[in-house]
């Protein structure tokens, strides 16, 4: 596993009895925000009527997330719109920059996939409270339950609600880690089956064409996971911005 | 695949107690990191608060980049693109409405002439009727006139001649009975006879 191993890049003073150096997972977050800074610089330099190839690109990732944010949350949408907005971004750089061959996939760091996860739902309970009052907690009394299983109704709704952050965090490292592996692993395969000689060069190009295969399936994934990611960064923005029609 | 190696790293005395802060001796951090866990790097939670602490700063500023600049920059083209459209469309609907509108006048003001000039050709040709009308009905008195005047004339000469004729008739007639009786004939007698006889 060393394609996963953090490694220091920058030793800093511990701050707090916290080693904060800047690692390799850290240098890649920096790399991943940079390319979208970079990007965005680039797509929107002009703002042309008219719209270029890179610009065209700009505007489609900036509606594919508008669209989310005005759909799922509604008219509200557009003020939580940059937060889901830098989520999507910021996972989609990290995640297709894993995809270079000897880049750091900083998104299969489970401190940073649990951070993300327990970002989003403190951003959710932050807007819960501001929103809302007091009135946050109805989102665990469903309306309509019978009083005698609402006790029951209501530990289950906690829990679901705190395992939200748990199932973020696990599905984008899951996807991140698996996709990796799985690649690793063929690509292993290709190798060990070719030094077999003739038959096994057979089995290594049937192996390698899988590889390909999987490679594109990665790209897909990591389009996907940082899209699932916003989808549901809006959905539980939406339990708590929409909570009286809940 | 992994390229751990505990066997070859005397300090085995780390493997019993993953540290939670990794020692800022690089050898030993990622050494401990290797056998920190059953396999998985990221298990080695020495490394966390670093990754947390950056992961949090790099969003933030670029969550300041992009609502801050590029989102507004986006979404004001994508904005002034529908704008521009919405625009464009409407000055092309109002420039329909208007030539509709020059359209419609004209095919008013062309019908107008129209009517104008049948009214004015109507005009011109009952005027013209009427004088020629007039101009006839005039000549055709003058005509009559001049027709009366010649039956008259005729009527008169006639009756002149008629008159001569009974004159030369009674004349003509008192000579023969002069002639043949030897007895000129009273002239009332002649008159009495011929008017007998033309009758």
């Amino acid at each position: 596993m060393h394609q996963f191993e953090i490694q220091q890049v920058l030793e800093l003073p511990p701050v707090a009895g916290f080693d904060l150096s800047i690692t390799n997972s850290a240098l890649w977050m920096i790399i991943a925000a940079a390319s979208v800074t970079l990007f965005f610089a680039a797509a929107s330099a002009k703002a042309a009527v008219v719209p270029g190839r890179l610009q065209s690109v700009g505007e489609m990732l900036y509606e594919l997330i508008h669209n989310l944010t005005d759909s799922i949350i509604g008219h509200e949408g557009k003020r939580y719109f940059p937060f889901v907005f830098t989520l999507f971004a910021f996972i989609l750089a990290m995640n297709l920059l894993g995809m270079v061959p000897y880049f750091f996939t900083s998104t299969s760091q489970l401190a940073v996939t649990a951070t993300l996860g327990v970002l989003v739902i403190a951003v959710v309970i932050a807007v819960g409270f501001a929103r809302n009052g007091l009135g946050f907690f109805k989102l665990f009394v469903p309306s309509g339950v019978p009083f005698f299983v609402l006790p029951l109704v209501v530990v289950i709704e906690i829990i679901s609600f705190l395992v939200r952050p748990v199932t973020l965090a696990l599905r984008l490292f899951g996807n991140m880690v698996g996709g990796h592996v799985v690649l690793k692993v063929f690509g292993g395969f290709v190798v060990s089956l070719g030094a077999l000689g003739a038959l096994g060069i057979v089995g290594a190009l049937v192996t390698l064409t899988g590889t390909v295969a999987i490679t594109a399936l990665e790209f897909m994934v990591a389009f996907l996971q940082a899209f699932v990611f916003a989808v549901l960064a809006c959905v539980y923005l939406n339990d708590v911005v929409n909570l009286h029609s809940h | 695949m992994a390229q751990t190696s505990p066997e070859l790293e005397p300090g085995g005395a780390l493997v019993e107690t993953p540290p939670t802060t990794p020692s800022h001796d690089l050898h030993e951090s990622t050494e401990a990191a290797e056998h920190g866990s059953s396999g998985l790097p990221q298990f080695e939670f020495g490394y966390w608060p670093g990754q947390i602490f950056w992961l949090l700063i790099v969003f933030v500023i670029l969550y300041v980049i992009l609502s801050k600049l590029f989102l507004p920059r986006v979404g004001g083209a994508i904005e002034a693109r529908a704008a521009k459209i919405e625009g464009d469309l409407a000055d092309a609907r109002s420039a329909r409405d208007e030539a509709e509108r020059q359209s419609a006048e004209a095919a008013a003001e062309l019908a107008q002439a129209r009517a104008r000039a049948q009214k004015t050709a109507a005009e011109a040709k009952a005027a013209a009727k009427a004088e020629a009308d007039s101009r006839n009905a005039a000549e055709e008195a003058k005509l009559n006139v001049r027709l009366a005047e010649a039956d008259a004339a005729i009527a008169a000469g006639r009756d002149r001649a008629m008159a001569n004729v009974r004159t030369v008739a009674a004349e003509t007639a008192e000579a023969i009975v002069e002639k043949l009786s030897g007895q000129a004939p009273s002239r009332a007698e002649v008159d009495a006879a011929i008017a007998r006889n033309a009758a």
